[in-house]
């Protein structure tokens, strides 16, 4: 196939998603809480930032939201190991078709190279070294719309038509985004950059709540989620600056 | 025949004229540092002859097309399995030129048996700062040269020359965008205008040196507009710029027709929108 990096690195010896027989006890890190919604202007996609292994904390500064192009992020549950890599993959496969074929890989294409991975991925994820399950986002130019996909570790794609949750605090968001959504003030797909931004915040906040393994808000470090938009002008992250004035006004309670 | 030295010396230099023969339809190259990168400028029929090679590295090329598309793909998969299984940093053009094609071209070359690489290449490299910036140029047989600031690609060597003389005299230090385009049309057009004189004078006697004295002057920048404008009523004006502003870890990007206009002044405007 024309412009295909992922065959180009096969053909060299490269191997990817190979099963590795899991040790007993062994905990890989694992578990997050990310999500994606579509708001007035394109897509949001934000993801809390701790990375745990069993019942231990291994790091609060990881980011899952990750930028494969200047139009489409992957957001990471799962093991990051292989989750990084898929990412790695992912962004060299983007750019090498883009300048050997000389124009962009559609977004179905998109779609499918991830779809691809995870296929290829499938045995480690089944012998519990290697499962991801991602949630992707990016502007459909074809279409002139913001998408939101996610995936089983299996690799089957499904289209997040409102919002897509992933990793193990998102059972706790799932349901509040249904709530928003169908009863609140406001359907998400209406809301402003600022109002999608707070949601984000108070649904992450939520997540931490109830789920050990999903990191909320640290005002003491100074550490918030990581929050991006996806707009037909591109990517662009939410400053840490903004997180914390809306963080304090429209999310914190003092009891 | 060839396993005598003294033949395989000959039929090499018969490859030598064999190629430069094939450069005189050839469009001239320009790459020149400006304070916000390197810019690139060619004038095209049909196929490009700029493309993005990796993150920080571009690709100007004359020559045949589908050599030049061979060698462009080989440096693509090298820069792409390098910067994935080493990191991007490591993709350097120095590396992809000295110990990449130029060992392939110059083996192609003295292959005798085989066919050359028809192609004269151009690879430049957006430093980490602005000192970094490098411009690499290949020949057919292989031989490269390592410059900044400018480099330029063209059929003959007096064409050459005279475009590296004019950029030596013109070019301004800083050099802003707008001012580095109008200076690398004008000195494609005096490679291009130094092409045409070079095959008449070697069509009108056979390839003779002829009097040098209608080559020392430069011609003005009405006949520098006239002949651009002459040129571009059926060709296109490629411009790709390496920009160090860039968001994102790619760097190249294609100058498109509305931006170009923004970027001449008036007596440019009439030469690209016809």
């Amino acid at each position: 196939m024309q412009g295909d990096f992922f065959q180009l690195l096969k053909e060299q010896g490269y191997q990817f998603g190979q099963p590795a027989a899991a040790g007993s006890g062994v905990d890989l890190p694992s578990a997050t809480t990310i999500l994606a919604f579509k708001y007035r202007d394109g897509v949001l996609v934000a993801g809390d930032r701790r990375a745990t292994a069993g019942n231990m904390v291994m790091y609060d500064r990881t980011d899952k939201v990750l930028e494969i192009d200047r139009h489409s992020v992957m957001a990471i549950a799962g093991v990051p190991a292989t989750a990084y890599e898929m990412v790695r993959i992912l962004e060299h496969s983007f750019k090498y078709y883009r300048r050997t074929q000389l124009q962009e890989l559609s977004f179905e294409g998109k779609l499918r190279a991830v779809s691809k991975l995870l296929k290829e991925n499938v045995a480690a994820a089944l012998a519990g070294t290697g499962a991801v399950v991602p949630v992707f986002a990016g502007y459909d130019f074809e279409q002139g719309a913001a998408k939101i996909f996610f995936y089983d570790i299996l690799g089957a794609e499904f289209e997040g038509v409102e919002y897509a949750v992933s990793g193990s605090g998102s059972p706790t968001i799932r349901g509040i985004l249904h709530y928003v959504n169908t009863w609140g003030e406001r359907p998400l797909a209406v809301m402003t950059e600022e109002e999608a931004t707070v949601q984000a915040l108070r649904l992450l906040t939520s997540a931490a709540e109830f789920d050990s393994a999903t990191g909320g808000v640290n005002r003491e470090a100074s550490l918030y989620p990581v929050i991006k938009f996806i707009t037909q002008e591109g990517l662009r992250t939410v400053p840490d600056s903004t997180l914390k004035q809306l963080f304090e006004t429209k999310v914190s309670r003092h009891v | 025949m060839y396993e005598e030295p003294y033949r395989w010396v000959e039929a090499v230099g018969n490859r030598r004229t064999y190629l430069d023969e094939q450069f005189r339809q050839g469009s001239p190259v320009v790459a020149l540092g400006y304070d916000g990168g390197i810019l690139l400028t060619t004038v095209s029929k049909g196929t490009s002859k700029l493309y993005e090679i990796y993150d920080r590295i571009a690709l100007g090329g004359m020559g045949h097309p589908a050599d030049l598309e061979k060698l462009r793909f080989s440096l693509l998969e090298m820069a792409h399995t390098e910067g994935f299984n080493r990191s991007p940093s490591d993709v350097t053009g120095s590396r992809l030129v000295k110990y990449g094609i130029a060992p392939v071209i110059k083996q192609a070359f003295e292959e005798v048996y085989k066919a050359p690489f028809i192609v004269r290449i151009v690879l430049a490299e957006l430093g980490q700062k602005p000192e970094k910036d490098t411009l690499l140029t290949i020949n057919y047989d292989g031989t490269f040269e390592e410059l900044k600031e400018y480099a330029v690609l063209a059929a003959t060597k007096q064409a050459q020359a005279r475009m590296q003389e004019y950029l030596k005299a013109q070019k301004p230090s800083p050099c802003p965008l707008e001012q580095g385009l109008q200076l690398a049309l004008r000195t494609w057009a005096i490679g291009s205008l130094a092409h045409q004189q070079d095959s008449a004078e070697a069509s009108a006697d056979g390839g003779h040196e002829t009097s040098r004295e209608t080559i020392a002057s430069i011609p003005d920048q009405t006949a520098l507009l006239a002949h651009l404008r002459e040129v571009l009523a059926d060709k296109t004006l490629e411009c790709a710029v390496l920009e160090r502003q860039q968001v994102g870890s790619s760097k190249y990007r294609a100058l498109k027709p509305a931006e170009l206009a923004r970027l001449l002044p008036g007596d440019f405007q009439t030469v690209v929108n016809r």
